[in-house]
């Protein structure tokens, strides 16, 4: 059995590991997100119609389209949180992380979820202390020195753009937080245990023009280092913070492409039609 | 082909409005030069008069497509296409502002001109001037139905008018060698020429945005080869 982090004796909160081996370590620098023809249904229900991109590396793409188009279940297709959701199943094609499809037997999930962070439209903090959100997965991973989880923190938060603001208020509770905050925090406790990839599923929606800016401003610098995926109905801010984007319709990507393009002379009508407000 | 109508009414409106201005606009200056050219060749000063009078409103129109586009931009913040004609007609207005400047100089030259007696050379202009309405014309047309080749064929030309313009200066000081006398005429003829072939230069401009509006393309500063 192989673990991409040495543990010692678990803990007994530990989650339990469902298979024998984690992902295998690609260059961790250039891991990509490569989606082939992937169908997904709720039940009867098809909500994702033979979707095939290849997400690029420490870039950022965005996903648009209008409501119930599948981004969101393709979103969470990536690090399989759909799993959590009965009746929900990928009933063709395949996602490979880093070259390892993540639906091998093999693949940990815990591990998967691990290198793929999420973060969500409602942030969501534990009703615990700034320092606690952000130790927790460290100590869940077996992380125990002291003076290791403090470096940790600290760097996670600095990641985040949030130590500023908070390092002299770490033993404060999480939820004493604003929203943007709470939002910056989630983003730190997802930085805290290293991943590869963070999804961002409408990280802003809920958020004020000002700590808006302050989140777009972190996923540029964060994108340095991080393959992001983000999910966004505000098409200005996918024209501002993405990379790449993919213009998703009826469960089908309709479009794939560099932002610049996608915004200023889109291939495909539908797109031209959606980006336009002709149709939403 | 008309694209659908945006959900949103008020900005199919304010770009409707914008481009009614840009259009109204181009229609005021072609009146203009044509009011100025016919003022020459007709010695009439009314005419000349009239075009020079025209420039206030031209002038008006300007500020208020800047102003106008502005508007779309902060309220609508528009992409793509959308974003292509907006910043089109905000660049499109500078250019037919320029070629209404040029009409009223060759206004003011007519009157001068018109204080002394004919010169037959004045028929040099005549298909000079029909060579530039034409391209002002057909880059507006392009603008106006968004036709990426009549823009095209629109930049091609410009060439022609260059030599017609040096053809023209050439004729005409070789008139002042040989009828000093007249040389102040022959000036203002060489100087009505150089008007007319800077509005087919600002034609050439408003036929390069209406095909960037129209198929994103840029087509400026290539060789003449590239665009024929």
């Amino acid at each position: 059995m192989v673990s991409l982090i040495e543990m010692p004796q678990a803990p007994p909160q530990q989650l339990p590991r469902q298979n024998q081996t984690s992902l295998e370590e690609t260059e961790a620098a250039r891991v990509t997100i490569d989606i082939r023809g992937v169908d997904f249904a709720y039940g009867e229900k098809q909500v994702l119609s033979d979707v095939t991109l290849e997400i690029p590396s420490q870039a950022v793409t965005a996903f648009i389209g209008p409501s119930g188009c599948g981004k969101t279940t393709l979103l969470r297709c990536i690090n399989r949180m759909n799993d959590l959701i009965e009746n929900a199943r990928m009933t063709q094609g395949t996602i490979y992380l880093g070259g390892t499809d993540i639906h091998s037997p093999q693949v940990d999930v815990v591990d998967l979820r691990r290198r793929v962070g999420m973060v969500f439209q409602k942030s969501n903090p534990f009703p615990k202390s700034i320092y606690d959100n952000i130790a927790y997965g460290l100590r869940i991973g077996g992380i125990r020195k002291r003076s290791q989880i403090d470096e940790a923190v600290e760097k996670s938060l600095r990641g985040a753009a949030l130590w500023e603001e908070v390092k002299d208020r770490l033993d404060e509770g999480a939820l004493g937080l604003s929203g943007g905050q709470q939002q910056r925090l989630c983003i730190a406790r997802a930085l805290a245990v290293e991943p590869d990839v963070i999804l961002m599923d409408e990280p802003c929606s809920a958020l004020d023009p000002i700590a808006t800016a302050k989140i777009e401003e972190l996923i540029q610098e964060l994108k340095r280092e991080y393959t992001i995926v983000i999910v966004t109905h505000n098409m200005q801010q996918a024209g501002r913070v993405s990379d790449h984007t993919g213009f998703f319709y009826l469960g089908r990507l309709i479009e794939f492409g560099p932002t610049s393009k996608i915004f200023s002379n889109p291939s495909e009508k539908r797109t031209e039609d959606y980006i336009t407000g002709r149709f939403g | 082909m008309t694209p659908p109508k945006h959900i949103l009414g008020t900005f199919d409106e304010a770009l409707s409005s914008l481009r009614n201005n840009v259009l109204m606009m181009a229609g005021l200056a072609e009146r203009t030069l044509d009011r100025a050219v016919r003022g020459l060749l007709q010695r009439d000063d009314n005419l000349a008069a009239a075009a020079i009078a025209d420039d206030e409103e031209i002038d008006q129109l300007e500020k208020q497509i800047d102003k106008d586009g502005i508007d779309v931009l902060l309220r609508f913040q528009p992409v793509a296409s959308d974003l292509r004609r907006v910043v089109a007609a905000m660049k499109l207005s500078p250019n037919i502002e320029r070629i209404a400047d040029q009409a009223t100089n060759i206004a003011r030259r007519a009157r001068k001109l018109n204080k002394h007696p004919a010169l037959p050379e004045v028929e040099i202009i005549i298909p000079i001037q029909a060579h530039a309405m034409v391209m002002f014309k057909h880059a507006i047309d392009a603008f106006s139905r968004e036709d990426a080749d009549l823009g095209r064929a629109v930049v091609v030309r410009d060439k022609d008018l260059d030599y017609m313009n040096k053809m023209a200066n050439r004729k005409l000081t070789e008139r002042m060698a040989q009828d000093p006398k007249a040389l102040r005429g022959y000036l203002n003829l060489i100087f009505i020429s150089r008007c007319l072939e800077r509005v087919g230069d600002h034609a050439t401009n408003i036929a390069e945005d209406a095909v960037y509006a129209a198929a994103a393309e840029d087509i400026r500063h290539q060789p003449a080869t590239a665009t024929g």
